[in-house]
C-alpha cells in the first residue's frame, strides 16, 4: 500500500516545467533601414547598480533582459563601442498561478519607457506592452 | 432369523439417530449481529499529534443493511498547511462520504470479518488562504521577495467519487480494527480565481489530472440493535 502511495505520490507536478517570469527580449535593428536587423557590438549591458548581464558581446539579433520585480521600474545601461546609453522601463507587475511546484510566475503589463538617452541608440519603439512570454521580441532599439 | 432382524432394526435406528443429530449439529442456527458500527480514523490523531500544522479528525460510520451491503458514511474536517517550494497554503474545512461496502469475504459461523469493496460519494466544503508566495524567476539577477498575501478563499466546495478497498478484522467481542485505502476521482470544484485547490479535506492531495488517494486506519465498535439468523 505504501509502495503505492510512493508511486502515486511522485507525479509530474512535483517538478517545475511550465514557463514562469519572462524576461524582456530587445532586439537591435538598423536605423536607416526599419525593417533589417542590424549587429551590434555591447561592451556591457547592466541594471542601474548592479553587475554585467551582458559584456564584451556582438549581438546579431536580440538580447535577454530580467526585470526587477520588486519594483515597478528597471533602469538599464547599454554600453556600446564606449558610449553609454540608458532606458528607464516602467511596467505593471502582475503575478499569475501557475502550478503546485512552480507556484506564482509575474508577468509585466503597460510596458512604457519612462526616459531615456540617445547617444548611440536613435529610436526605440515597443512592440508589445505585456510582457508574458519569452517568444518574441517586446522592444526594438534603432541604432 | 427374527432376532437378527430385530438386532438390525435396531442397529438402523441408533445410526439414524446419530446421522440426525449429526445433522442438527451443522444446522445450528448461528446469530449474526446487524447495528451500528462507529469508530475513529486513527490515522488522523496521530498525525495531528506528530504534524503541528495538520489538524484533523474522521468519524466513521457503517451500518449493515443486507447479509453483504454496509451502508457507510464518513465525516472528518482537516486544517492543513502545505509548504511547497514557492508556496505556502492552508487548508481548512469538513467533508462527509457516503455510499456502501460489499463484503466478499465468506466467513466462517461466529465469525465477522470483512474483506471488501466500497463505493462512495465525498463532498468537501472549505476554505484555503494563500499564506505566502515567491514568485518563480529563472536566474538569481533580480532576487524576488517573498509576499504574504493571506488571501482567503472562502466557502469552496468539491465533489467527488471514491472506490474503497479494506479490511475489517474483529479483534475484540465487537470491536473492529479496519484499514483502507481509497481512489478519489473529482466530479467538480469550485477553484479559487487566480489560485488552485491543491488539497482538499476529504479529498487529500489533489494530483494533476484531479485524482486523490486516501487511507484509513480504523478502530471501530459495532453495537448491535438486532439479531439475525445466518
Amino acid at each position: 500500500m505504501f509502495s503505492i502511495f510512493a508511486i502515486l505520490s511522485c507525479e509530474k507536478d512535483d517538478i517545475c516545467i511550465e514557463n514562469t517570469t519572462p524576461n524582456l527580449i530587445i532586439r537591435f535593428y538598423d536605423n536607416d533601414n526599419q525593417t533589417e536587423a542590424k549587429q551590434i557590438v555591447l561592451d556591457s549591458v547592466w541594471a542601474n547598480n548592479k553587475e554585467n548581464i551582458y559584456k564584451n558581446e556582438t549581438i546579431d539579433s536580440i538580447i535577454v533582459l530580467p526585470l526587477d520585480l520588486s519594483q515597478n521600474n528597471t533602469l538599464f545601461k547599454f554600453s556600446s563601442n564606449s558610449i553609454e546609453d540608458e532606458i528607464n522601463f516602467t511596467y505593471d507587475r502582475n503575478d499569475i498561478f501557475v502550478s503546485r511546484s512552480c507556484g506564482y510566475k509575474t508577468i509585466f503589463e503597460n510596458l512604457q519607457i519612462d526616459s531615456n538617452s540617445t547617444n548611440w541608440i536613435k529610436n526605440i519603439s515597443i512592440n508589445n506592452t505585456i510582457i508574458e512570454n519569452d517568444t518574441a521580441a517586446h522592444i526594438t532599439i534603432f541604432h | 432369523m427374527t432376532q437378527r432382524h430385530i438386532l438390525l432394526f435396531f442397529i438402523n435406528i441408533l445410526f439414524t439417530i446419530t446421522v440426525i443429530s449429526q445433522e442438527e449439529q451443522d444446522t445450528i442456527k448461528v446469530k449474526e449481529n446487524y447495528g451500528i458500527r462507529v469508530g475513529v480514523d486513527l490515522s488522523k490523531p496521530i498525525t495531528s499529534f506528530l504534524e503541528t500544522e495538520n489538524k484533523g479528525l474522521e468519524i466513521v460510520s457503517d451500518f449493515r443493511i443486507l447479509k453483504n451491503y454496509y451502508a457507510a458514511v464518513e465525516l472528518g474536517f482537516l486544517d492543513k498547511t502545505t509548504s511547497e517550494d514557492y508556496i505556502n497554503f492552508t487548508t481548512k474545512g469538513s467533508y462527509i462520504k457516503a455510499g456502501f461496502n460489499y463484503n466478499a469475504y465468506e466467513n466462517w459461523a461466529g465469525m465477522n470479518n470483512e474483506i471488501y469493496v466500497g463505493l462512495r460519494y465525498g463532498f468537501s466544503l472549505f476554505n484555503q488562504t494563500l499564506n505566502s508566495y515567491t514568485p518563480n524567476v529563472n536566474g538569481t539577477y533580480f532576487i524576488p521577495e517573498t509576499l504574504e498575501p493571506n488571501t482567503e478563499f472562502n466557502d469552496l466546495t468539491a465533489h467527488w467519487v471514491e472506490f474503497v478497498f479494506g479490511m475489517k478484522v474483529e479483534t475484540l467481542k465487537n470491536l473492529y480494527l479496519g484499514v483502507s485505502i481509497s481512489f478519489n476521482n473529482m466530479i467538480s470544484t469550485t477553484e479559487p480565481e487566480n489560485f488552485k485547490n491543491l488539497h482538499i479535506p476529504g479529498f487529500n492531495r489533489v494530483f494533476l489530472n484531479n485524482t486523490g488517494v486516501g487511507f484509513n486506519y480504523t478502530i471501530s465498535y459495532l453495537i448491535p440493535i438486532i439479531k439475525k439468523n445466518k
